[in-house]
């Protein structure tokens, strides 16, 4: 049947009064009286309407309009009760706005496609070398050549090695930029589009190919500001000139992040016979695209058959020390698989803070509804029935875990994007982690969950329970059954804090440790500058520059010594210098070739400056008349044993240099130390330096000023660049660490924090539902001191069984979690002890306002009271 | 104005308003007012069904399928909308009599005791 509209209920209400007022006139009476009274029988007309259109709307409306009366109602008695809801939203708010943080990060790394196509069926090719210590121990061109041929599950290989070229075109400034060089089918492999021209194919391979480049997306946005014409435009890359062909779409930088990705051609290395035959020559990455048909499986076995046969064929290249294998993944999981167990684990940490979250806001909704218990009553008495109570309950637990919601999202935003850049160590695709609509929808169901248990945590009044509560009942009195949930949420809580504050403890314990550890420089007075090459190419006007800087500047008043370099320590050790160096009368292992180390270029006095001690031998002089080099105590330990290592030679680039000096190791590149032979070259002798090291009297940031003048006054238009204190470029390396502990430091304060609000909770309520108990035991005798020893027991308890819980919990889902994502470091007894006491600490303190108001109940009040 | 002795009137047992209007329809269709007037009239003005009352049962039974509404012109050429019977309305009808006097009945039976026979 057919709705009626309004305009067809307003016209037959208006036939009704018309035939009214027409029967009233037919009997004689006046128009106008006729007409009022008509109007005056009627009635309501608005009202009349509305009860017709209640007839037509469907069942569930009334139930809406009721739930709606509802809200209003919450709303209403919510605004009175302004401490508590402010505190279950916040707690809500934390719970669902961390959670849905990790989620966004969680789902960019792990669940979002890649762009590339068939991802699939994209393999990444791995050689580890576990035996040594590493685990991407690269590919040289003959062993990818062995790999290679015959390969039946493979359809193409792609490889990719990365360099540093000079960049100079688009009229900017000469540049280093980091370069990815492949060969031919590299970009078909990996399944990739041009955003703009083309990319490299099977055409620009080989020598005889003209040099062809690629931008990435990145450095096309960001340094050329995307100006499409800059397709088939000449630039010089390298030494040679190359064409630019095209743009390549935005994708994960991997295997590194590079600027521009050319052709073989334009690296003259790649065409050196060094990079074709050596086999221990290893500088790429290599990639696969699966035959149709072929599985990853097949193609494991097969390439690892390969490896295998490869390695027998060449024993003698492959120490059987180095261990070296083969790893066949598909790109995909080498992407994600880094981050997994850090993402899960915070989505554990994430989720216990919810768990946390959820329960305290129990325990509060809890305590109001006791509290509410004679209303309900009086309601349930006055005919409401259980769904209408619930229905109150509901629709208060609703505008509290949708406010919850609201502002948990809002919160969401920020935590997403430090979420992001915290798990962007693990890999690459967290950091454009954006919180989208399915977060949203995490979101609405988390409050829902909640609003939904939260209605149904407090129990009805009923008629046919005796020991309901009742009318009757005029102060607050508490069942056994409500105090045990209230216990039950507050040991859970504190269970779930102490699993999270274990935790963080563990990290800081750690992050302490390697802050505090000793690293071998001199850390607060000394200022690294970057004073990058103003010419294209460095020559000798650049070691005089350097010569005369470091005259001029040590002459400033402050200023204790300076010293020239290449590379400052943990900054620039990532375009680390490592060279394969022959010492007199060391005989390599076979098949490991010439050790490889560190080199350092250094000017004299670099080691003052630093505060590296000189074990034996001296320091460079401004003027060596042979090539020289200073090397750190492991290199002597290990390649020069017997005896004094001064005087004797290594070689370096086939050219034999004396040893004038030994010095201490230091360690610039783990973020714990070990021991890292470093030789030690003079700039002069290298022909390079574009680092200055300064070491200040006081305050070094102080001298900036005056050594950027200086520095001007000799080249008027030198670059000068991030003058920073050494101790300050290690807090930036131990950044991420710090990061670590202090995500996991803030979830466990947020935990802790809510605990303690918990705890406090549930013994205020407990002693507000004792009053007249302890007004009676007050009456008969005890003391206001044993009382207050009751209450702070009870609290005490709660604690005593949450940590208990949460240290047999923690232990279990460690071992439970170990098993699945790797091996998992369990808490040291410190950390652990400290978290209980920190726990157990602020528990006491929760407890003493209520446990001091217990003992200062008013007898007399207390047995009035009821 | 006409003045009804308030204290004669009679308040309508809840429910039975649905069985008059059907009653009253028995003999043809009719619009709201005159379903009103009916009521009234054949109840020697006993009955008085109020607006508010009468118009949302009207439009309760049409949803039900009891009644349909037409529009259509009074002998006094006004437009208003008429109300018939359906099949199932008389079916209904037929329902709410044998429930009605079943009730009747009973309650007679309760306030009339027949007398003891000894």
């Amino acid at each position: 049947m057919k709705r009626p509209d309004v305009n067809d209920l307003d016209e037959e209400i208006r036939g009704h009064l018309a035939l009214s007022i027409q029967e009233r006139i037919e009997r004689g009476e006046d128009p106008e009286a006729a007409r009022k009274a008509a109007i005056k029988e009627f009635g309501n007309v608005l009202l009349t309407r509305e009860s017709i259109q209640r007839v037509w709307r469907p069942g569930w409306f009334e139930a809406v309009e009721a739930l709606v009366r509802d809200i209003r109602f919450a709303f209403r008695s919510l605004l009175r009760a302004k401490g508590l809801t402010f505190t279950v939203v916040l707690t809500l708010a934390l719970g669902i706005g961390a959670n849905a943080a990790i989620f966004s990060v969680v789902k960019s790394v792990l669940l979002r496609p890649l762009v590339n196509r068939d991802p699939d069926r994209l393999l990444y090719i791995r050689q580890t070398a576990f035996g040594i210590g590493t685990d991407n121990f690269l590919f040289s061109m003959p062993e990818i050549h062995d790999l290679e041929s015959g390969a039946k599950t493979i359809r193409e290989f792609g490889d990719f090695s990365t360099v540093e070229l000079r960049f100079i075109g688009f009229g900017h400034e000469p540049r280093m930029v980091t370069a990815g060089v492949v060969n031919g089918s590299f970009f078909d492999v990996m399944g990739l589009r041009p955003a703009l021209g083309r990319l490299l194919n099977n055409g620009d391979d080989g020598p005889n190919a003209p040099s062809v480049a690629v931008l990435t997306h990145q450095f096309w946005k960001t340094v050329l500001h995307g100006d499409s014409s800059v397709v088939g435009k000449s630039i010089r890359l390298g030494p040679g000139n190359a064409t630019v062909v095209g743009v390549l779409e935005p994708s994960v930088p991997y295997p590194a992040e590079t600027q521009v990705i050319a052709n073989i051609v334009t690296s003259p290395h790649h065409l050196g016979a060094v990079m074709k035959t050596q086999r221990w020559h290893r500088m790429t990455e290599l990639f696969g695209r699966l035959a149709p048909g072929a599985t990853l499986e097949a193609a494991r076995a097969e390439l690892t058959a390969a490896h295998t046969a490869m390695l027998h064929a060449n024993a003698a290249d492959y120490s059987p020390r180095a261990h070296v294998g083969l790893q066949v993944t598909t790109l995909r999981d080498q992407l994600a698989s880094p981050a997994r167990p850090v993402l899960l684990l915070l989505l554990a940490a994430a989720a216990v803070v919810f768990i946390i979250a959820c329960s305290n806001v129990a325990n509060l909704i809890l305590g109001r509804s006791v509290r509410r218990e004679a209303e309900l009553a009086v309601r349930a008495a006055l005919g409401a029935g259980r769904g209408a109570l619930r229905r109150t309950l509901l629709a208060e637990s609703l505008v509290l875990c949708t406010a919850g919601a609201a502002l948990g999202l809002l919160l969401a935003w920020p935590l997403a994007s430090v979420a992001g850049h915290y798990a962007a160590r693990f890999s690459v695709r967290a950091l454009d982690a954006r919180v989208d609509a399915s977060v949203l929808w995490l979101g609405v169901g988390l409050a829902v969950v909640a609003a939904v248990l939260l209605a149904f945590v407090p129990r009805l009044p009923s008629s046919d329970r005796s020991g309901g509560p009742g009318l009757a009942v005029g102060s607050l009195r508490m069942t056994p059954a409500t105090r045990r949930r209230l216990r039950i949420f507050a040991t859970m809580q504190i269970a779930c804090s102490f699993v999270l504050l274990a935790g963080a403890g563990m990290l800081l314990a750690t992050l302490n440790a390697l802050q505090t550890a000793n690293t071998g420089y001199e850390m607060r007075q000394v200022l690294a500058i970057d004073v990058p090459p103003a010419a294209a190419a460095p020559d000798s006007t650049t070691l005089d520059f350097f010569r005369e800087a470091t005259r001029r500047v040590g002459q400033l008043p402050g200023v204790v010594a300076v010293a020239s370099g290449i590379i400052v320590p943990w900054r620039d050790v990532n375009q680390g210098l490592k060279f394969q160096f022959g010492f007199e009368g060391y005989q390599p292992v076979a098949g490991e070739g010439d050790p490889t180390c560190r080199m350092r270029p250094v000017s004299t006095r670099f080691f003052d400056v630093l505060g590296i001690p000189i074990v034996a031998g001296r320091d460079f002089t401004d003027d060596e008349t042979e090539p020289v080099a200073i090397v750190s105590q492991s290199v002597a330990q290990r390649y020069l044993p017997n005896g004094n290592a001064v005087n004797r030679h290594l070689t370096f680039f086939g050219s034999p240099r004396r040893i004038v000096g030994i010095v201490a190791d230091v360690d610039d590149e783990n973020v714990v130390q070990a021991p890292s032979p470093t030789i030690y070259l003079p700039v002069r002798q290298i022909g390079l330096a574009t680092r200055l090291f300064v070491r200040a009297a006081g305050d070094p940031y102080t001298l900036v000023p005056s050594v950027t003048r200086t520095l001007r006054r000799l080249s008027a238009d030198q670059a000068i660049e991030r003058p920073t204190t050494l101790r300050d470029v290690r807090a930036q390396v131990l950044s991420p660490q710090r990061l670590n502990a202090f995500v996991f430091s803030a979830f466990g304060g947020i935990a802790l924090l809510i605990a303690i609000v918990g705890v406090a909770g549930v013994l205020a309520f407990s002693v507000s539902a004792r009053t007249r108990e302890f007004g009676v035991r007050l009456a008969v005798g005890a003391t206001p001191a044993t009382i207050m020893t009751q209450v702070l027991k009870e609290g005490l308890g709660i604690v005593a069984i949450g940590i208990t819980a949460g240290a047999l919990f923690g232990y279990g889902f460690v071992r439970l979690a170990s098993s699945y994502l790797g091996a998992l470091r369990m808490p040291e007894a410190l950390p652990a002890l400290v978290a209980a006491a920190v726990l157990v600490t602020a528990a006491l303190i929760a407890s003493i306002v209520p446990a001091a108001r217990a003992s200062r109940v008013d007898v007399l009040q207390a047995l009035r009271s009821e | 104005m006409t003045k009804t002795p308030d204290d004669r009137r009679l308040e309508l047992l809840q429910g039975t308003l649905d069985m008059l209007i059907l009653r009253t329809l028995q003999w043809g269709p009719r619009h709201g007012h005159g379903i009103g007037q009916a009521i009234r009239a054949q109840s020697d003005d006993l009955l008085k069904v109020e607006t508010g009352s009468l118009y949302p049962a009207l439009h309760r039974l049409v949803k039900r399928g009891w009644l349909k509404a037409e529009w259509g012109t009074s002998e006094a050429n006004q437009r208003a909308k008429y109300y018939r019977l359906t099949p199932a309305g008389k079916a209904q009808l037929l329902r709410e009599r044998d429930k009605w006097s079943q009730l009747v009945h009973a309650i007679g039976l309760i306030m009339n005791p027949a007398p003891k026979q000894e």
